[in-house]
């Protein structure tokens, strides 16, 4: 709980971002999160994939998160092994199945990546203000928006719901083994009714403070793109150039 | 400022209509208590004010309603918005955005409020509301008082000539209710024009000009404010509506001390083996402490009231006694120390949103999931499971799906299912939240059948009807533990 002290207007602070290394523009971070996955998912991804990579390990550290540094490291580095290294060794089929996966869900690692630093630092606010500048229409700004604020909305009635289950004694895997079908309907069917439920009080108080009304909408923090997204950018495109050379060198 | 002429509402969901021939005028800067039972249509006379009805829940309306001049059933929600304020049941739900200013600002955002305009009129409601101080603090951080008046702020900074709150006194505090009633008064005197549904009107004595009663639907007493706080207790009582709560009761508090509790004496060795012994138990989240207990004993066979400002860590300690918050120190039941896993296996919890909580296709199912597993209930299910549904008044429904139950009767399921668990350890929290006098009653009674001598029953609520009924024994916490260590 914040402690109640009175403080003067000047406490607010004025609608003005500071310019940091560390801070995208939401368009900034869409743009390199749409870039990344048409990038690693196109033919010749590969190619581009260990950019993503680094991308994404720059981008936790960016934004301070280290718990995400380190989880994002060790799965690429777990994938890695399965994809390319553990089939040097083993000439098992069920290996190359195995590594055939590993590869396919490395490029999904590396956009999950990217796509956590958009999650981090978005605010449903940050985003319809900035796709607003961009003069995006608000067919897609509304959705976004609700859709980002839905999404910690899911979370926590997911974590509430499976509390719920632990309680019941119905998170084993011996039960979700015996009965996989009657887990999942435990476990969706409470999620679902909580989460609409929470999801209708939203709406309806989004849609009474104006959320996709007629009036062209304006913004108390005008969003304004900086040095810190053409820097990203530029890191982004090195990356690209520097791992296109390297990996197809290699080859 | 409102006007309704033989209004009636049916949801589409529904056969019977919520809302049944209501005749109502309300004359600008009138403060208003709607106040019934449960299920007696208060939300949806606030939704008709609003607009919510007919625009966002479907239904067949008839009749005429107006609000500050605009026809609702012809005018679209946008404009409907501009000059109502809307403050629901639970604040975290309504929010957006993920501070207070940015909360505060967003409607006058999406009215197209010159940005300039924005700062100045968002620091001018947040200082009306006394959440200036708050102004770029986290809507997550904050209590559940002060996402109250975040909430109020951000339905006021557009300037709307109404202010519609729905049970704003639910899940807050005796000293925050309080402080609900300060921004209220102040609001008024500004000529807000205000409509409270609420279960519990004595807060607000004095400051209601008027108190309408809805019953099935239809509008029944009406009583200036000055007949309402006359009224006796049992003219209450018959309407089932909540009086002047008892005041705060004393009850004998448990052995406990620590930094998060108020001061108290550390359990007898005697005493630790009849409940609950906590020990040396501390839980720290987001890089902060949130409940230390140095020693405390929960006793068996008794209901617990845990009590406590907003924001003392009365969930939090609830969690770490189910097993389900990871924690520091021991936990034991009657001398033997349970890991968290046993403590879950041996805990049941009551949820304030009980649908999270309701896993099976049938209410026989749902009773019988909770009595799995454990092996002293074993053999006595076709015994007591027909008398356990009738004690809650479950019978005639025990092959209904539990989703498509009402709200009452889902908390009575889950309630009459976890004692049918035979759970040790059995939490409520914040159970009576929005509920009449009826259902309070019903409430406690469950509460007390659960508190058999070899369960211990923790109670979370700020309610002091409730507490008055069903509470043996106290827990104190204390705000700002770490200030303390």
């Amino acid at each position: 709980m914040l402690t109640p002290a009175m403080a003067p207007a000047s406490a607010v602070s004025a609608p003005v971002r500071t310019a940091s290394w560390r801070q995208t523009d939401p368009r900034t971070s869409i743009v390199l999160l749409l870039a990344t996955s048409i990038a690693v998912m196109a033919p010749g991804g590969e190619l581009v994939l260990p950019a993503a990579v680094l991308l994404g390990l720059l981008l936790a550290v960016a934004d301070s998160s280290w718990r995400r540094l380190l989880v994002l490291a060790a799965a690429v580095g777990v994938l890695a092994t399965l994809a390319h290294l553990l089939p040097l060794w083993v000439a098992h089929p069920l290996v190359q199945v195995v590594g055939v996966a590993a590869a396919f869900m490395l490029r999904f690692a590396a956009i999950i990546g990217v796509a956590q630093h958009l999650l981090a630092t978005a605010t449903p606010g940050t985003v319809t203000t900035a796709l607003r500048a961009a003069r995006v229409p608000r067919v897609v700004t509304v959705p976004l928006a609700v859709m980002l604020r839905f999404i910690p909305v899911v979370v926590a009635e997911t974590l509430a719901v499976v509390d719920a289950m632990r309680l019941h004694g119905l998170t084993g895997w011996r039960a979700m083994v015996r009965h996989p079908i009657l887990s999942i309907e435990r476990f969706t069917v409470p999620v679902i009714a909580a989460t609409l439920r929470v999801g209708d009080d939203l709406t309806a108080a989004a849609l009474l403070r104006g959320l996709g009304s007629h009036t062209r909408p304006t913004s108390r923090t005008p969003a304004q793109l900086g040095w810190p997204d053409l820097l990203w950018v530029v890191v982004a495109a090195t990356l690209s150039v520097l791992s296109g050379t390297v990996v197809g060198g290699a080859r | 400022m409102i006007s309704m002429a033989d209004v009636s509402w049916t949801y589409a969901a529904s056969a019977a209509p919520s809302l049944v021939g209501i005749d109502l005028d309300i004359v600008p800067g009138e403060v208003v208590g709607l106040c019934g039972a449960s299920g007696s249509g208060k939300s949806s006379l606030l939704r008709l004010m609003n607009g919510l009805v007919p625009h966002f829940h479907e239904g067949t309306l008839s009749g005429t309603v107006t609000v500050a001049g605009l026809d609702v059933a012809s005018t679209p929600l946008e404009q409907l918005g501009r000059r109502t304020g809307t403050v629901l049941q639970h604040p975290r739900r309504q929010f957006f955005t993920s501070t207070v200013v940015d909360e505060v600002s967003f409607a006058l955002e999406n009215f197209g409020i010159e940005p300039a305009d924005i700062q100045d009129r968002a620091v001018q409601t947040m200082r009306q509301v006394g959440v200036l101080h708050l102004a770029e603090a986290p809507l997550a951080a904050l209590s559940g008082g002060q996402q109250q008046r975040v909430a109020i702020a951000a339905a006021l900074a557009h300037q709307p000539q109404l202010l519609l709150l729905d049970e704003p006194s639910s899940n807050l505090s005796h000293d925050v209710l309080a402080s609900l009633r300060q921004v209220l008064e102040r609001l008024a005197g500004d000529g807000v024009t205000i409509v409270v549904s609420e279960h519990r009107l004595h807060y607000l004595a004095g400051l209601l000009d008027r108190v309408i009663v809805l019953g099935s639907g239809h509008v029944g007493d009406e009583w200036s404010g000055a007949e309402f706080a006359g009224l006796p207790d049992n003219a209450l009582v018959s309407r089932g509506l909540r009086g002047t709560p008892p005041p705060p009761r004393r009850l004998e508090p448990v052995a406990a001390i620590g930094a998060s509790v108020e001061q108290g004496r550390p359990p007898t060795p005697a005493e630790v083996v009849t409940g609950l012994h906590l020990r040396g138990v501390r839980c720290r989240l987001r890089g902060r402490t949130v409940l230390s207990v140095e020693e405390a004993l929960l006793p068996r066979g008794a209901v617990t009231a845990v009590r406590g400002p907003n924001g003392a860590g009365k969930t939090t300690l609830a969690r770490v006694v189910i097993g389900l918050q990871r924690h520091t120190g021991t936990i034991s039941l009657d001398g033997e120390v349970l890991s968290r896993l046993q403590r879950q296996r041996l805990s049941a919890i009551v949820m304030q949103d009980v649908q999270r909580q309701l896993f099976t296709d049938s209410v026989r199912a749902e009773m019988e999931l909770a009595a799995r597993g454990r092996s002293e209930q074993m053999g006595r299910e076709d015994q007591t499971l027909p008398a356990q549904l009738a004690a809650f008044d479950l019978s005639e429904l025990v092959e209904q799906h539990p989703l498509a139950l009402s709200g009452g009767q889902q908390q009575r399921l889950v309630v009459a299912a976890t004692q049918y668990s035979g759970a040790r350890v059995v939490v409520f929290d914040e159970p009576s939240s929005g509920v009449d006098r009826r259902h309070l009653r019903s409430i406690t009674a469950a509460i007390r059948r659960c508190a058999t001598p070899e369960t211990v029953v923790l109670l979370i609520s700020h309610d002091e009807d409730l507490l008055h009924l069903a509470a043996d024994r106290q827990l104190d916490l204390v705000a700002h533990p770490p200030d303390k260590e």
